[in-house]
């Protein structure tokens, strides 16, 4: 192959570098956008977030989330066995693991169109006491919420939302 | 002569890296265009000047019902095309969907009721199904099999339908219906749960009869 031949090769591979980059950009930022635009979730994760616990020694802590106005998700017990409980759960990884959970109690709900049957739900703000046994440092935990929302008339599908907290083992 | 050779490997390289680049592009756009599809075809609430509710309206309403071909809890793989000519409601459902459960015997028995003049009901399921670990398949579908037992439902029951909540405006949340007269044209939709009444009108809409 003659010494043109590479040169142009080369430059003509360099352009199409630039022009794959740049359409990755315009991509990501056009991701961001479609996101943005997106429903925000209908239960938010509010607090703590850094917590300091003594290194491997089981501790309780009280882990804040809010639900938003109109809506209920099932509590951890529903009152039916198809209904999707709330779950908290902390992926293995984090170097902090979830030793047991004490979910509040639901509250009492009927829909409107059938006042006979009783669901357990959440509503408003609620706590979880979370027991969490940390190893020595600092970690960056994402602890995730499984959850099944509804207002009076229609349900979204479950989710999972993340609660970051940053735990610090002593 | 050298120098050629790695010039030559780094070229190769860099060509393999745009067809990987291609393939993500492609892959992209594909979901950009399925996500642009759910935003065209999601509905909104808006007031009905004549009673002053909130009323749900699809941009489907006056178009072709979206074709789809989805499996039965039988494996049993059935088209909306199967039913042309029939007046039809598809009703989207999940066994956790509380509101569904109280839907259903209305839907029992107006599809009972309507069904000698052509109408039919395809109950589409919503549950989460893994095509990937049959063990969980099965159980998944025996959940739903349970479901329909429950609620005598003799219509048609389908599987997966998150697989085709695109074109449907994104299914966010349930029940939603679509109901569809005897041309294939999407007459009505109603989102969340509304009244039996409500239910019927529509139906009747599809079945081509005045209110």
């Amino acid at each position: 192959m003659s010494e043109s031949a590479v040169r142009i090769a080369a430059s003509v591979t360099f352009f199409l570098a630039v022009f794959v980059v740049q359409a990755g950009a315009q991509n990501t930022a056009t991701d961001l956008t479609a996101r943005s635009a997106s429903k925000p979730p209908a239960v938010q994760y509010l607090y703590p977030e850094q917590i300091t616990l003594p290194a491997g020694k089981p501790t309780t802590i009280a882990l804040h989330f809010r639900i938003a106005p109109g809506l209920h998700i099932n509590s951890h017990n529903p009152s039916e066995e198809e209904l999707i409980p709330t779950t908290l759960s902390i992926p293995d990884g984090f170097g902090v693991s979830l030793d047991h959970a004490v979910y509040p109690p639901g509250s009492d709900f009927t829909l409107p169109l059938d006042p006979n049957a009783k669901l357990s739900v959440y509503t408003g703000e609620f706590t979880i006491q979370a027991r969490l046994i940390a190893t020595a440092g600092n970690h960056l935990v994402e602890a995730r919420l499984r959850y099944q929302a509804c207002d009076n008339n229609a349900c979204m599908p479950p989710k999972t939302i993340t609660a970051a907290i940053d735990v610090i083992g002593n | 002569m050298k120098r050629n050779a790695l010039v030559i490997s780094a070229v190769l390289f860099i060509l393999a890296g745009f067809a990987w680049a291609g393939w993500a592009n492609f892959e992209y756009r594909k979901q950009a265009s399925e996500r642009l599809l759910a935003s065209v075809a999601k509905g909104e609430f808006v007031t009905d000047p004549s009673s002053g509710e909130p009323q749900y309206v699809s941009p489907l309403q006056g178009k072709p019902a979206p074709e789809f071909t989805l499996e039965d809890l039988n494996g049993k793989k059935l088209s909306l095309s199967n039913y042309k000519g029939k007046a039809l409601l598809i009703n989207f459902w999940a066994t956790w969907c509380a509101p569904c459960k109280i839907e259903t015997p209305w839907l029992v028995e107006l599809r009972n009721q309507y069904a000698p003049q052509g109408f039919e009901i395809l109950g589409i399921s919503m549950d989460d199904i893994d095509r990937d670990a049959p063990e969980k398949l099965s159980g998944e579908k025996k959940e739903i099999a349970r479901f329909v037992q429950q609620q005598q439902m003799p219509y048609p029951v389908l599987i997966d339908g998150d697989s085709i909540s695109k074109p449907y405006g994104g299914l966010d949340d349930l029940p939603t219906s679509f109901f569809i007269d005897r041309n294939g044209t999407v007459v009505a939709a109603q989102l969340g749960l509304t009244s039996k009444d409500e239910i019927e009108a529509k139906i009747k809409k599809a079945l081509g009869e005045r209110k």
